[in-house]
């Protein structure tokens, strides 16, 4: 805030906006290494990371049907039917029994981003000794790390660190002029934290009010930094000060900039729960991101949240178990992510976003008396977006497989936490490294996997080919909605000259993986044919590096 | 290598260190009371913050001018009182009045610190009544004795709503509160050391102390009142059975707890047809805080608590070992009794920067201000005059509180009475920066906005609350010489700032902010030609301007 102005700016009636310039820069020098460290990371893709605060009840959402009989006895009163109006939604019935899924009848949205192949499941997601504590379990797969581990820091924090050096002194940058990472609404979860220094989200609600706030506060700021306590969190006002100065303007004029889409987001369940259930928590926030990625914006990582779901009582009306607290949470979630991407699809910016859920775990198999479920461990996990290799990955959850009450988990969050940061954002190996993902490599899910269609115009095949660079062995990985006939699998150099046949001699299922030891091929660029009885045989060029 | 001591402070106070408590102990202090406790003994100043007096009066309700909350004369709320909400928001006036008023005194900044570490929800438990008296319940015990509290708040009506124990039933368990109450308001999580295994209670544990607190109901006509505390509570379901009162929905079996606790088993010592009587159901949930408490890593979790609430959001393993753990044994060997324990920490070397020569580690100033602290700690400060409570009842409430204090402390971050957690505000227990949570660029520009508030400079027709900063200048007594700008800067800055500025810093308040870069006897000039004539324009401006700015500062955010 310029000084003079300030004091000159007797009423706001007639306030204009004034720029901010009082930060003596002098005071902020920022080594000439810096300003050459601008970023320039693998890639430019966005990631949603939305929260469902409170535990989801995955049961209800995603309905084991090869075990509804024991799904219905462990939880008669909560439910969802299997007949009548209401009945549970079948996802896909090209799916194998043990597969097989219900969906709850609110969530027809879900199904049709499935059926048009922009959204995948991952089963199971969980981890060992898995903690039922909100904080701690949110803590934990924010940091990244084990039930007993105790970072400051979050994954993503580290991660976006790495990529973006020299933060916050360094930014806003000519290549990134945006928060690198925003969390809509007030709170400073782990998430954005780094080891050291201020979190490298910023909080974003309204761009507008933010700026008219944000210019007419503040003076200069102090000089000299008390060496006490005092004089550390005094550092950390200032940084935040600062930070706020630099982007107020930024925010708005690429609020300003964007525009959403025709796409009308939900904003209200239409049906029966709690009055303070009814309203779309989650609508505004998507709306804000996609708008604010239309104007421009480059920012990597979202975060927003919506909560209400530690459903240990009420999840359900007595009533009727697919109305009630959870059905209207559902139906907000999946009603606001399709609008959402239909929006960015609308905009253009369809194969630049990928959302996905989480929540700290899922709910206890059997219901209580209040109509509500305990804390529980696996759940699973949503995603959304056109980058994605759709499906179901994993298989549905064993019932008679309980420990506590609680479902096992067979997935550990990271496989996909590591799968997104190396395969969508493409991360630098020192950028894995920093989000502490190197153990999870091999074991990541294939969701991004360069997808390779067979030529049988069938939706919902896909084969994912990874890792790639690869050293030891390549991995061919099929999801499809029903058998293909795959003849074999070719490994050819870039000449063309077949090196590897492995033949296939059986229907290939779904999910099937089929495996090609290539430690004897020195490093260099290679295909991968995959020649079916049907059509052209599918390529794809693949990289070994050791 | 530092060291820190909890051994007495054996100086008498200096104005540095009576602010300094008072800043800590209450919610903000003005001059004069920060000049009435400089010379006084760490001691003496303690057991000034702690006299006895009464409880305050209950909130009353504008349309019957009459409290609604206040056994044995009316528990509850009638046809004839206010909506609901709108008690609920007199309520929550009242409990920020309490704090605005209270003076120089503990209890207010302890009935707070209980709350902030148990919460409560409105939106969860829905009844104005359950939350006042529940507050009661805290003011009750702030100075007392907190393993007592403990016991009657695990019954509490707005604690059975709020994490579902009034569900919870022989029949069908339900786990919510028992886990939190283990996890967040008691003893707390050690590290997970093996599945389910949290060192200090197990997943078992949760399941047995569930069974334990099985079988209580609401009593929505607050009709039962505690003898002990003479604060309605809510009540095991109960019936007869051949005389004998046995509880009906309580789990009558054997609960066996894990080696964290000694392999305690509890049981009802007598039964009936199979049930509980009341009384053994009542024994049972005694023995089940009594084993908690028994144990003194309950007494570290809550010691952890109150030195992240009165000293530093930071505890590195020297002052674990040197603070907390002493601060632990005061607190247990005094069967956790506050006052033994407030007084040990709020006088001590430590608590005064006393305990050692390095000023790296120095804790005053070093507390970020919630935005409670913000906005009363102004309202204390300059004694900002309000509505009257009892003749201006509705402007008191709605002008005041309602339209400016609810708004601000809303904008400013913290969303009182409906925390997003059952941990309750992030601020107070969120790992790794906990005050830093208050902190995000939208919550400090409404921080900074507060000046604006504070001195109506957007020119409201009908300010609740208004500070005439100009008038406290000429006639608080604070300022000896108005005429004189540097006393005003120095004064201002000393006084609402926890730590000393440098030269440079204050010479920009005075010299480029307030003088504009002219002579000081322009000011003086201004103000004389001022007292002659009632023209208050340029004066009262740029005393605005000054303060704003004092105000708009990382320095005002800390306490």
């Amino acid at each position: 805030m310029d000084r003079r102005k300030f004091i000159r700016n007797v009423s706001y009636a007639g306030a204009s906006g004034m720029l901010l310039s009082g930060l003596p820069l002098r005071s902020w020098a920022m080594p000439a290494a810096l300003n050459a460290a601008i970023n320039t990371s693998g890639n430019d893709k966005v990631l949603v990371f939305i929260q469902l605060h409170g535990g989801n009840d995955a049961l209800n959402t995603l309905i084991p049907l090869d075990q509804y009989n024991e799904y219905y006895n462990y939880r008669p009163n909560i439910a969802i039917p299997a007949d009548g109006s209401r009945k549970y939604i079948n996802l896909d019935t090209t799916l194998s029994v043990e597969n097989q899924v219900g969906l709850h009848p609110d969530i027809i949205d879900f199904k049709k981003m499935y059926e048009q192949g922009q959204a995948a499941i991952v089963q199971n997601v969980g981890y060992a000794d898995m903690n039922l504590s909100h904080f701690r379990g949110r803590d934990i797969m924010f940091m990244g790390g084990d039930a007993s581990d105790n970072f400051a820091s979050g994954w993503m924090g580290r991660f976006l660190n790495e990529e973006y050096p020299g933060y916050p002194d360094a930014y806003p940058s000519a290549a990134m002029p945006d928060p690198v990472a925003i969390e809509i609404g007030n709170a400073m979860s782990l998430a954005f934290h780094r080891n050291n220094g201020i979190p490298i989200g910023f909080n974003v609600q309204s761009p507008q009010a933010f700026y008219d706030l944000i210019t007419n506060v503040g003076v200069d700021p102090p000089i000299k930094f008390p060496d006490s306590h005092a004089g550390d969190e005094l550092r950390y006002l200032m940084e935040f000060e600062k930070k706020s100065n630099q982007y107020a303007g930024r925010l708005k004029e690429v609020y300003e900039q964007g525009t959403n889409s025709s796409v009308v987001y939900p904003t209200t369940y239409p049906l029966n729960a709690p009055a303070s259930s009814l309203n779309n928590p989650l609508s505004g926030q998507l709306k804000l991101i996609a708008r604010l990625l239309a104007g421009g914006a480059k920012t990597r990582v979202f975060l927003c949240r919506i909560g209400g779901f530690d459903t240990h009582g009420d999840q359900v009306e007595a009533y009727d178990s697919t109305l009630g607290k959870h059905a209207a949470l559902m139906y907000h979630l999946f009603s606001a992510t399709k609008a959402f991407h239909d929006d960015l699809n609308q905009l253009g910016l369809g194969e630049k976003v990928l959302s996905l859920t989480f929540t700290e775990f899922g709910r206890r198999v059997y219901s209580n008396a209040s109509y509500g479920t305990d804390h529980g461990t696996a759940t699973p996990v949503f995603l959304f977006g056109n980058g994605l290799v759709p499906g179901v990955h994993g298989s549905n959850p064993d019932l008679s497989d309980l420990r506590g009450g609680n479902l096992k988990y067979a997935i550990d969050y990271r496989q996909i936490y590591t799968s997104i940061v190396n395969d969508w954002f493409q991360a630098s190996s020192e950028g894995l490294n920093a989000a502490g993902f190197n153990d999870w490599m091999d074991s990541r899910i294939p969701l991004f996997g360069n997808s390779v269609g067979i030529n049988t115009g069938k939706l919902n095949e896909a084969i994912s080919v990874f890792p790639n660079p690869a050293s030891d062995q390549i991995h061919v990985q099929f999801f499809s909605n029903k058998q293909i006939f795959i003849n074999k699998i070719c490994i050819a150099d870039i000449r063309g000259s077949t090196l590897k046949v492995k033949e296939i001699l059986h229907p290939v299922h779904s999910f099937e993986r089929v495996s090609i030891n290539i430690q004897d091929l020195p490093e260099g660029n290679y295909l991968i044919l995959i020649i079916s009885g049907e059509g052209s045989p599918a390529t794809h060029k693949f990289v070994v590096r050791r | 290598m530092a060291s820190y001591s909890l051994d007495p402070h054996s100086q008498l106070l200096d104005e540095k260190s009576a602010a300094h408590l008072l800043r800590r102990a209450t919610f903000g202090s003005d001059i004069e009371t920060t000049k009435a406790f400089a010379g006084l003994s760490a001691t003496d100043a303690f057991a000034n913050l702690t006299l006895q007096r009464e409880i305050p009066k209950p909130p009353v309700d504008p349309k019957t001018s009459a409290p609604w909350t206040n056994p044995p004369l009316q528990n509850k709320a009638g046809n004839e009182n206010s909506e609901n909400d709108k008690l609920f928001n007199f309520f929550v006036a009242w409990h920020l009045d309490n704090m605005r008023t209270d003076g120089a005194h503990l209890r207010e900044r302890m009935t707070w610190f209980l709350h902030s570490h148990i919460p409560v929800s409105i939106d969860v438990v829905n009844s104005n009544e359950a939350i006042y008296y529940q507050n009661a319940l805290y003011r009750k015990y702030a100075l007392g004795n907190l393993k007592l509290l403990f016991k009657k708040i695990c019954i509490d009506n707005a604690m059975l709503r709020y994490l579902d124990g009034h569900t919870n039933s022989r029949d069908e368990p339900n786990e919510n509160f028992a886990r939190e109450m283990f996890e967040l308001y008691s003893i707390g999580k050690g590290p997970q050391i093996a599945e389910g295994n949290y060192t200090n209670f197990t997943e078992d544990d949760i399941k047995a102390a569930t069974r334990v607190l099985t079988g209580f109901i609401l009593d929505k006509n607050f009709e039962n009142i505690d003898q002990e505390t003479g604060i309605p509570t809510g009540v095991l379901k109960t019936a007869f059975n051949g005389g004998v009162e046995i509880a009906t929905r309580h789990d009558a079996g054997e609960k066996i707890f894990s080696a964290a606790f000694g392999g305690k088993v509890i049981k009802p010592l007598e039964t009936s047809a199979g049930f509980a009587t009341k009384e053994a159901a009542m024994q049972e949930l005694d023995e089940l805080i009594e084993m908690i408490f028994e144990q003194k890593e309950t007494a570290r979790f809550i010691c952890r608590k109150l030195y992240r609430f009165y000293v530093y959001h930071e505890i590195n393993p020297d002052v674990e070992h040197d603070i907390i753990e002493p601060l632990a044994d005061v607190f247990y060997n005094n069967n956790y009794e506050f006052i033994p324990v407030l007084s040990k920490l709020l006088t001590s070397k430590h608590f005064f920067d006393a305990d050692n020569a390095e000023t790296a580690d120095n804790n005053i100033g070093a507390l970020i201000k919630s935005p409670i602290e913000i906005i009363m700690g102004s309202l204390r400060f300059f004694n900002v005059a309000f509505p009257d409570k009892e003749t201006q009842l509705m402007q008191f409430y709605e002008d005041a509180y309602s339209n400016i204090i609810f708004k601000e402390i809303r904008q400013q971050g913290m969303n009182l009475y409906e925390p997003f957690e059952v941990a309750g505000y992030p601020a107070y227990h969120q790992l790794p920066g906990f005050n830093r949570n208050w902190i995000t660029a939208t919550n400090l520009a409404y921080r900074y906005q507060f000046s604006d508030i504070l001195m109506n400079r957007r020119g409201n027709d009908n300010p609740g609350i208004l500070l005439n900063i100009l008038e406290w200048v000429e006639n608080s007594g604070h300022i000896e010489n108005p005429g004189d700008p540097a006393e005003i800067v120095t004064v201002l800055t000393r006084y609402l700032y926890p730590i000393e500025i440098v030269q440079e810093r204050s010479d920009y308040f005075l010299h480029t902010l307030f003088l504009e870069g002219l002579a000081p006897a322009t000011w003086t000039s201004e103000w004389n030609a001022y007292k002659n004539s009632d023209d208050n324009t340029v004066v009262k401006l740029k005393l605005e301007v000054l303060l704003s700015a004092i105000i708009q500062t990382p320095e005002y955010q800390l306490f």
